[in-house]
């Protein structure tokens, strides 16, 4: 059998789900056939000392959690991963990292749907909370959120954009129609959170009135 | 017809909510220049070259976490704010005149956003001036950050792209730094407004 050094690792995606601590993740090379080991290493802007991963296991296999006490922002840390076998290292291309600027929140929670009626007809009024770990509260971060709306079995999604509110109603439903609804978040500097889970709601029948 | 206005003070809420959404605004451009920038400039050529190493305003102190931020005094963040935008005014000049002769293919529309930028930075420290009189003399505080990089960016093509790139950086940081304290602020000032934040 041919032994060889690891292969490149690469740091494929730093997030903060709050720019209040954050994770990196990297994708390891090839093993070389021998038993390989990852490490990461970051440096902070203006500064020469180079720290280990404070924490290789919360987040999971192939990443690095740093906790509140270990995150800055707007400080830059410099980061790279490096890969060891008996034979060696082999070092990842390095890569530049603000907090402020990898935020992508978790998705909304508490989504709530109810059939609301105005003057006989009916509307959807979808309400929802902020991801718990996001402190919008203190202002430190802010959400805008979007929505999403759509028949049962149908493929096209219907937009809304929610700006910072937090309650948003519907019109103009079909009588009798089964409706999924979704809600996202995003901060104002930064990348939209994932659907929150589908809500199911069924609208009563009723008569157009013309 | 003579109309007396009733002149009803705005109240600081509404300020900060209007000042907020400017230094949204003024981050965002910043972050569009940035990626405008970088969409016709070489990684490496930023790699090898040397850059200035740290910002004009990096010695002004600011917090570097939620929990320090969250323990600043309202003046004492509307004093950092106003101090890095004051900060600005001379390398905004700068980096406008540069923007009209940069080697880059997308040089007029990045020469337009830094006049967008100069505009929205001129107009939030006018709002920011009214705010500080009305939040007492704490507020009136500035620290005084002088940019002595000079009005010339370099002489050959690469140190010119290079050196702007770095001046825009450090722009796009302070830019958040200030979106990021007059949003605290103006969530403290809205305590009335729950739906606010």
């Amino acid at each position: 059998t041919r032994y060889s050094l690891p292969g490149k690792p690469a740091l494929t995606r730093c997030r903060s789900p709050e720019k209040e601590t954050f994770t990196c993740w990297w994708e390891p090379g090839s093993d070389g056939g021998l038993p390989t080991t990852y490490a990461l290493y970051y440096r902070k802007e203006n500064s020469e000392t180079v720290y280990e991963c404070p924490d290789y296991h919360t987040a999971g296999k192939n990443s690095c959690f740093f906790n509140k006490n270990d995150t800055s922002i707007w400080v830059n840390y410099n980061i790279t991963v490096v890969a060891s076998n008996a034979l060696g290292s082999t070092f990842s291309d390095p890569v530049d990292i603000d907090v402020v600027y990898i935020v992508k929140p978790n998705p909304p929670e508490k989504v709530a749907v109810t059939v609301m009626e105005d003057k006989g007809w009916p509307f959807l009024r979808v309400s929802w909370e902020p991801p718990h770990k996001a402190d919008t509260r203190s202002g430190w971060i802010t959400l805008i959120y979007e929505l999403r709306v759509k028949l049962e079995g149908e493929n096209e999604w219907e937009m809304h954009l929610a700006g910072q509110q937090k309650m948003f109603n519907i019109f103009s439903l079909r009588s009798g129609g089964r409706y999924l609804v979704q809600v996202r978040c995003k901060p104002d500097h930064g990348f939209w959170s994932e659907w929150s889970s589908a809500s199911h709601i069924k609208v009563p029948d009723y008569f157009h009135r013309e | 017809l003579y109309m007396v206005a009733a002149c009803k003070a705005v109240p600081i809420s509404d300020l900060l909510d209007r000042a907020s959404q400017r230094s949204d605004r003024l981050h965002s451009l910043s972050t569009m220049l940035t990626r405008e920038l970088d969409s016709h400039f070489p990684p490496i050529g930023r790699m090898i070259m040397p850059r200035p190493a740290m910002c004009h305003t990096s010695s002004l102190q600011t917090p570097n976490d939620k929990e320090q931020a969250l323990q600043v005094s309202e003046s004492d963040l509307l004093s950092l704010a106003r101090s890095l935008l004051r900060a600005w005014v001379d390398p905004l000049l700068v980096l406008s005149s540069s923007a009209n002769t940069l080697p880059h293919p997308a040089q007029n529309s990045i020469s337009n956003k830094i006049q967008e930028l100069q505009e929205h930075s001129k107009n939030l420290g006018d709002g920011l001036n009214i705010l500080s009189g009305k939040m007492g003399p704490a507020a009136q505080t500035m620290s005084l950050l002088p940019y002595r990089g000079g009005n010339d960016l370099g002489q050959d093509k690469i140190s010119k792209l290079i050196n702007f790139q770095f001046l825009l950086s450090c722009f796009r940081r302070d830019s958040h730094k200030i979106d990021s304290f007059l949003k605290v602020l103006r969530c403290r000032a809205a305590k009335m407004q729950p739906e606010m934040c």
